[in-house]
């Protein structure tokens, strides 16, 4: 280290010991000041505790907003970038979230903004901070029932694995020299869609034939669809890594690579991606959809391993079921309208400049439904009101494609 | 459990033993019980009434303080050669932390007969180990001034709060 140069103040880190409800046992859990800061859902005080006021300077012509707290009458000058935090501060989006919402949004970011409008709103009497999960308040809030209670120690348990690491940026960095890179190449994209291509050709060839092949499954389809799901669960591994190769392709850093389960539910692989915001919107995109591909790659090779395969073997029930379900992660990464928040719903919100669409279409819809907003519609409120019904449509269809798939292969 | 000849050969490596001659060791090893423990089993509970102190021979165990619900806040850990429990040993008062194996342990009880009767016998052998509890006692006094310092940081941090310009 140079003579002179500080290394920065360590985040200061608390040890809890948390003991199990019944029996003995614990577990020591260090939680970092960092951690419980992004994870914080800063609340801003309800509707009627606060006016905002927007005023134009005649001078620069820069939009600022009045904002007065009116039960202690303090104001505060907030900019544009400013408000738009504020409006993000539901106390239930997470200062990651909102953090996330502003790159999209401004594709820029200041790491001060976010706390010196925290402690400028905290000065004000304007916010409080909630720091839990919303399905975990919701089973608090029913811990006396029994099935709320073994959910919530379930999840609580699930929760707690997660196998992680923040030095991973060497190990990418080398699979990226040693051959990783050729994934970004013209060859790499051509190859991927003749192979589509003659994915889609065998997955035709197959069809007239479905029923003799998913016979192959023979007495225990739903066996063997979960053993397809389990082997699905690796290629998520395999799409987060293109994930941290496309940051590294770019220049930019993979901040962390991991294993947990989302939600306590969910096993899913992990990639910090966060730095390629700080990137051109070409390699936001090329992120994002490099992933989903990995996904179209496994799916044709399965099906072209299931139409060499003998007609009505196991090899080929399980080939073609995998071909499916990886064509399937396919279409719900990169489809946007599925009300899950994936690489293609990134795509889009970043093309139409609207980093809480989710959230503002359920929310409008809602309004909607209870007769409180009216149905001339704006642009904005169009595109809401369409993201809700092409979502709601496009879940339906994915649900009945799937039953109507389980029903044959029984 | 360990012979008394086993147990002066580690009370011999106990920094609170350091300048106890050997043949007060012996006596105070022969007044020693040992307990012990399964990880995760609790020793003895903030609040608890005691009046001996516990030396950790093998394992290691926590030391907490009850914050809210289930969750205490962990002050410190333990390992061999270690002691604690020595406040209520002195001043009988309720057990101010809760004590937890982290993993299997042995300890090594000394209750107040066993401190009076080396009292007895050897004064000045006393007087070293009380010379080597204070010592003992400055440093973890130092140690709980640094941790509640660490605690108001992470309060500060996790909270966003910006004290300098209130």
């Amino acid at each position: 280290m140079s003579e002179g140069s500080t290394a920065p103040p360590r985040r200061a880190r608390l040890e809890l010991l948390v003991r199990p409800e019944e029996g003995d046992g614990f577990e020591v859990r260090q939680i970092g000041s960092g951690v419980a800061f992004i994870q914080s859902r800063p609340a801003r005080v309800s509707a009627g505790s606060f006016e905002l006021a927007e005023v134009a300077s005649k001078v620069d012509r820069q939009r600022s907003f009045i904002l007065k707290n009116t039960a202690t009458d303090r104001f505060l000058l907030l900019s544009e970038h400013e408000k738009f935090l504020w409006e993000q501060m539901n106390g239930r989006t997470s200062l990651q979230d909102i953090a996330t919402a502003y790159v999209l949004r401004y594709g820029e970011f200041d790491f001060e903004i976010i706390p010196n409008l925290i402690r400028k709103l905290q000065r004000a009497q304007l916010l409080t901070m909630t720091p839990t999960s919303r399905l975990r308040q919701a089973l608090a809030r029913n811990r006396r029932q029994p099935v709320a209670k073994m959910a919530e120690s379930a999840l609580f348990a699930l929760e707690r694995i997660n196998i992680s690491s923040r030095n991973v940026q060497p190990v990418f960095r080398g699979i990226y020299r040693w051959g990783g890179f050729l994934i970004f190449t013209r060859g790499a994209a051509l190859a991927c869609v003749l192979l589509a291509i003659v994915g889609v050709a065998a997955g035709v060839r197959l069809w007239p034939d479905a029923e003799r092949v998913v016979s192959g499954f023979g007495k225990s389809p739903l066996m063997a669809v979960i053993s397809v799901k389990l082997l699905f669960l690796l290629t998520v591994g395999a799409h987060q890594l293109v994930h941290g190769l496309a940051l590294i392709h770019y220049g930019r850093r993979v901040r962390e690579f991991g294993f947990t389960f989302l939600h306590g539910f969910v096993p899913t692989f992990y990639v910090d991606v966060t730095d390629i915001f700080m990137g051109s919107r070409r390699a936001r995109v090329v992120t994002a959809v490099s992933g989903a591909l990995v996904h179209l790659v496994f799916g044709s090779v399965w099906l072209l391993i299931a139409l060499r395969a003998p007609m009505g073997s196991f090899l080929q029930a399980f080939a073609a079921a995998s071909g499916i379900i990886q064509w399937q992660a396919f279409v719900v990464a990169l489809y946007p309208f599925c009300f899950i928040e994936m690489d293609g719903y990134h795509v889009l919100v970043d093309v139409l400049g609207l980093p809480t669409l989710k959230h503002d279409a359920i929310a409008y819809a809602g309004s909607l439904l209870r007769g409180r907003a009216s149905l001339r519609f704006t642009r904005q409120e169009a595109l809401f009101a369409g993201y809700v019904l092409v979502s709601t449509v496009s879940v339906l269809a994915f649900i009945t494609f799937n039953v109507w798939l389980v029903v044959h292969a029984s | 459990m360990g012979s008394s000849a086993d147990t002066q050969v580690f009370l011999r490596s106990v920094r609170l033993f350091r300048n106890v001659e050997g043949p007060e060791l012996g006596i105070l090893a022969d007044s020693l019980r040992e307990r012990a423990l399964k990880r995760g089993q609790v020793l003895l509970r903030e609040g608890d009434a005691g009046d001996e102190m516990f030396l950790v021979r093998s394992g290691s165990l926590v030391i907490s303080k009850a914050v809210t619900g289930r969750v205490e806040q962990v002050l410190a850990r333990v390992g061999p050669g270690d002691f604690f429990g020595e406040m209520a040993l002195f001043d009988r008062s309720p057990r101010s932390a809760t004590i937890s194996a982290d993993n299997d342990a042995v300890l090594l009880v000394l209750d107040r007969a066993a401190l009076a009767k080396l009292t007895e016998v050897s004064p000045r052998a006393a007087a070293a180990f009380f010379e080597s509890l204070v010592l003992i006692f400055i440093e973890r006094l130092r140690a709980s001034g640094d941790l509640v310092a660490e605690v108001t940081r992470w309060g500060l941090e996790a909270t966003g709060l910006d004290v300098e310009s209130r």
